[in-house]
């Protein structure tokens, strides 16, 4: 303990206030323990104030546009859209607001107490709560048990460190005051192709530049060639196999020198650009060392199912302890490892962890992959029925894309969906529960699906996996 | 390369045995002949040993339960490969979010509600039987098999639980440990091994161990012994529950069936063994420099196959089915040995086509072999009668419960020093109870008192023993 610092002690200590952190330091105040939940920033973590959150405002204002303009071709006519960006920023700062507000008074209204600075380890039952800037001072809090969870940030490409003016993560392309004319985007994975959309929707001309050989590698190609094709009607352009390796600035704008495996290179101007490589987990901010923490080789803190560090008495949750960086698999780890605390035997023992991408159409998925749960020794047999023959997506002008059910073939248990199409993020839902329930495609056909919607499809696609379907040809 | 070792025939003709207990679990490393699982017949209990180097990679057979001969009961890893369990630990979490531990060849189909109570009932998930469509598992299957499997598996799992909570008892396993003398005598009286425990220290690039960590290795020993032992116990501590099964449940079995089937009566009487106790000093001394320890057995038992050449009746099988009494003209004696895994009979073939120094050192070996739990089933077959001498240990008289389907069982008391009447003096005599218990079915109590007669003139008398 530093000399003048105030000390107190907790039954639980959380590190971050994301929504793995928040939701662990709510869980285990309901068990009747006493939490401590430090943030260094704002509650609510990336998701709430630089990722999710705003990212799906400004999907849903540009959409709103984008349907504007579309509706043309079934007799309504707008004027050309106008943009007021400051408004529209404002607007989903309230949205951020209101739910990072939501989540301090939750916090306070289940007994939580919420402390601001960065904590670090004074050692393995000891927190130091450091108070940037002025003051300087302390606060050492001993725990008996820590939850780490203090998330992720954007990878900085070498070269292009991120001065939120003319080289941007995305957190910076979020807070942008002004819609730029060009726009440079190095990545194609989600976060590269939602903030494209955006982009493009407001009238942008976006370039993407990525370097391997397709959008959204993590996807299957019959998935990512439709968001690739509705991004190009945009206006988005692809160039792949190029990696950004150097920027010079040219006036207001930018200019980057991108390279080929070949060493053949190319240069891009724009006002800005936005690098959207990937996340890393935020392991350097608290002396891991100190409480004997080390991380794995790709950065992250390892955990057991019950999420516990190799130090007695120490978690992590969320993004800091692994793939798969999303909010929804941290908040679910948040509470098991409050659980666990409690003493409850609980385990993060899922099946299956669902994730969608907000492009245009939107993409989900949960589970195993047909080629995914060959490789795990199933004999798959997959369904599939596309938005063309749901009479809800013709409706609604949207039936781009399919639902894919996989499902084992001896047991019909099902292992996993695809989805890509419109509202693909809300009818996931039906097949992580499917996944986790150990259901199988009996139970999806069996079951009385509301017509006429979209979730109709996730039926079909099980009734074509069993030959049954009757809206499609049964392969 | 995995070898999947079948249960092998431990003892003639034997079709299933029990796994009693398991000597290594998943993931250790095992040597060629070393044992792995103590498995028992009828009535010994046989070690199998491993037949490959490597290590164990999977456990097919729960303690308790009969297996069939030629079933697989364990998979080794043959050496140069890792188990499957090796590598689990060090497995990154994989992007699917998926629990390292959840490997999916044997993933079981049961929903997160059936899992957390399994969990909570430390119910192993992948060894409850589904009952749901295709084989899923609801939480009434978690229940019934957490139901079912009480004896089973879960003092087991308290343990690993115990061990976890409290008791960091970890070995180290290797080849060579330095230590000081001192040390290494420390380990000794601690019944240590030095090799087992656990060190960070090194001299000259050799692990080495000091006395400390001796002490506290003994120590977390002694802890989880204790807590082995509470886990299987009663939460209370004042009563205990231990496994009824393996060689106690054969003998108890035999016990049964023996009382309910055969009306018992036990003739008492007793000897003046004098002559008997002299003869046996002066032939001892000699059986010694032949390098037998001639006991009175012998003599008891040639005594016996005197008495059943008089009175076939007690060397005799009631063949119930095909309403027959087996008249056995072999005398083959079987002796009740106390060990430690409880009663054993070795059987003592031809004791008539016999000498005292033969039987002498044939019975020798097999109570040997008997406490040494290395005795082949078939040494302890083939019985005809049976000697327990109770009297070894004290007491006087018993009723001993025949060795079914024998009929009859001749206990031994203890040799004792006594006044009696000789030609109408008081004297101090050598005298033994006998307790002879026989199969009323077969067996007159006439006949039980003419042969415990007979037995008597040669055990008084033991030169007629040489006619």
């Amino acid at each position: 303990m530093v000399v003048g610092d105030i000390a107190t002690g907790t039954d639980v200590v959380v590190i971050g206030g994301g929504p793995a952190g928040y939701t662990a330091a709510i869980r285990a105040a309901q068990h009747d323990l006493d939490v401590t939940l430090i943030e260094k920033g704002t509650y609510g973590g990336t998701c709430l104030n630089h990722g999710c959150i705003p990212s799906k405002a400004l999907l849903h204002a540009t959409d709103i546009a984008q349907q504007a303009t579309d509706a043309e071709q079934f007799g309504v006519s707008f004027d050309e859209p106008e943009f007021d960006l400051p408004t529209m920023i404002d607007w989903k700062n309230d949205v951020v607001g209101q739910l990072t507000g939501g989540v301090e008074k939750l916090c306070k209204a289940n007994g939580v107490n919420l402390m601001e600075g960065r904590a670090e380890f004074a050692d393995e039952n000891t927190v130091r709560v450091i108070h940037e800037g002025a003051g300087q001072g302390g606060e050492t809090v001993e725990f008996e048990h820590a939850i780490v969870a203090t998330g992720s940030r954007p990878i900085e490409v070498p070269g292009f460190e991120f001065d939120g003016e003319l080289v941007l993560s995305s957190r910076g392309a979020l807070a942008l005051e002004t819609i730029p004319d060009e726009l440079l985007v190095v990545g194609a994975g989600y976060i590269g192709m939602e903030l494209s959309t955006v982009f493009a929707r407001l009238g942008t001309d976006v370039t993407v530049v990525e370097m391997l050989d397709d959008v959204l590698p993590a996807y299957e190609d019959d998935i990512s060639r439709v968001v690739k094709g509705r991004a190009e009607s945009l206006g988005i352009e692809f160039n792949f196999g190029e990696a950004a390796s150097e920027w010079t600035e040219d006036g207001d704008g930018i200019v980057v020198t991108t390279e080929t495996e070949d060493g053949e290179t190319t240069e891009y101007a724009a006002d800005k650009t936005l690098v959207a490589v990937g996340r890393e987990p935020v392991t350097d901010t608290m002396n891991l060392e100190a409480a004997g923490l080390s991380t794995d080789e790709n950065g992250f803190l390892q955990t057991d199912e019950q999420l516990r560090t190799d130090i007695d008495g120490i978690f992590a949750v969320g993004d800091v302890a692994g793939e798969p960086m999303l909010a929804h698999e941290g908040m679910h780890a948040g509470e098991i490892a409050a659980d666990v605390i409690a003493g409850e035997p609980a385990a993060f023992d899922n099946r299956a962890v669902p994730a969608a991408v907000f492009t245009e159409p939107e993409i989900a998925t949960v589970g195993l992959t047909e080629r995914e749960a060959t490789d795990d020794g199933f004999e798959p047999i997959v369904g599939k029925m596309p938005m063309q023959a749901s009479g809800r997506a013709l409706t609604m002008e949207e039936s781009d894309g399919f639902v894919r059910i996989v499902a084992d073939e001896e047991s019909g248990f099902v292992l996993g969906g695809q989805i890509v199409g419109p509202e693909a993020s809300e009818m996931i839902a039906e097949v992580a529960l499917a996944v986790e329930m150990g259901a199988t495609l009996e139970d999806l056909t069996s079951t009385i699906h509301t017509h006429p919607t979209l979730s109709e499809a996730v039926m079909e696609a099980a009734a074509n996996a069993l030959g049954e379907a009757i809206h499609t040809l049964n392969r | 390369m995995t070898y999947e070792f079948e249960l092998p025939d431990v003892g003639e003709g034997v079709a299933e045995g029990e796994i009693v207990s398991w000597l290594v679990e998943v993931g250790d490393a095992v040597t060629e002949d070393q044992p792995v699982a103590e498995v028992e017949t009828d009535k010994a209990v046989v070690d199998v040993p491993s037949p490959v180097d490597g290590s164990v990679a999977e456990i097919r057979a729960d303690a308790g339960e009969m297996v069939p001969v030629g079933d697989v009961i364990i998979v080794f890893a043959e050496d140069g490969e890792e188990t499957a369990t090796d590598e689990e630990p060090s497995d990154a979490p994989d992007s699917t979010g998926e629990p390292a531990s959840d490997t999916d060849d044997e993933r079981v189909f049961a929903p997160p509600s059936a899992r957390r109570l399994a969990r909570e009932l430390d119910v192993s998930i992948e060894a409850v039987e589904g009952t749901g469509p295709s084989g899923r598992i609801t939480t009434a299957d978690v229940r019934a098999h957490a139901e079912t499997d009480e004896s089973g598996s879960e003092p087991t799992q308290a343990i690993e639980s115990v061990e976890t909570d409290s008791v960091p008892a970890t070995s180290a396993s290797r080849e060579i440990t330095l230590a000081a003398p001192a040390t290494r005598k420390l380990a000794a009286e601690e019944g240590v091994e030095l090799n087992a425990v656990p060190t960070d220290k090194t001299q000259e690039g050799e692990a080495f161990v000091t006395p400390a960590q001796v002490q506290q290795y003994a120590q977390s020993q002694q802890a989880a012994q204790a807590a082995d032992v509470a886990a299987i116990g009663a939460p209370s501590g004042r009563e205990e529950r231990i496994p009824y099964r393996g060689v106690r449940r054969t003998i108890g079995q035999q016990m049964e069936a023996s009382k309910f089937t055969a009306p018992h009566v036990t003739h008492h009487d007793e000897v003046d063994v004098t002559q008997l106790v002299e003869r046996r000093s002066t032939l001892a001394e000699v059986a010694d420099e032949q390098g037998v320890s001639l006991t009175y057995m012998p003599f008891v038992m040639k005594a016996i196959v005197e008495g059943l050449k008089e009175f076939p009746a007690l060397n005799a099988t009631l063949d119930e089915d095909a309403e027959e009494i087996i008249l056995k003209h072999y005398y083959n004696i079987g002796i009740a040995v106390a060990t430690d895994a409880g009663l054993m009979v070795p059987v003592v073939d031809g004791v008539d086509r016999k000498g005292l120094l033969q039987l002498s050192s044939e019975m020798n070996e097999l109570i040997e072999k008997a406490r040494e739990r290395s005795i082949a089933r078939e040494e302890m077959q083939g019985g005809t009668f049976t000697i327990t001498n109770f009297g070894a240990i004290g007491g006087e008289h018993a009723t001993p419960i025949i060795n079914h389907p024998e009929s009859a069982i001749l206990g031994l008391g203890e040799i004792k020093e006594k006044p009696r009447v000789v030609d109408g003096e008081v004297v101090v005599r050598s005298v033994m109870g006998l307790s002879l218990s026989i199969d009323h079915r077969t067996i007159d109590g006439a006949t039980a008192a003419q042969f415990a007669n007979t037995v008597k003139r040669y055990l008084e008398t033991p030169e007629l023993l040489l006619l």
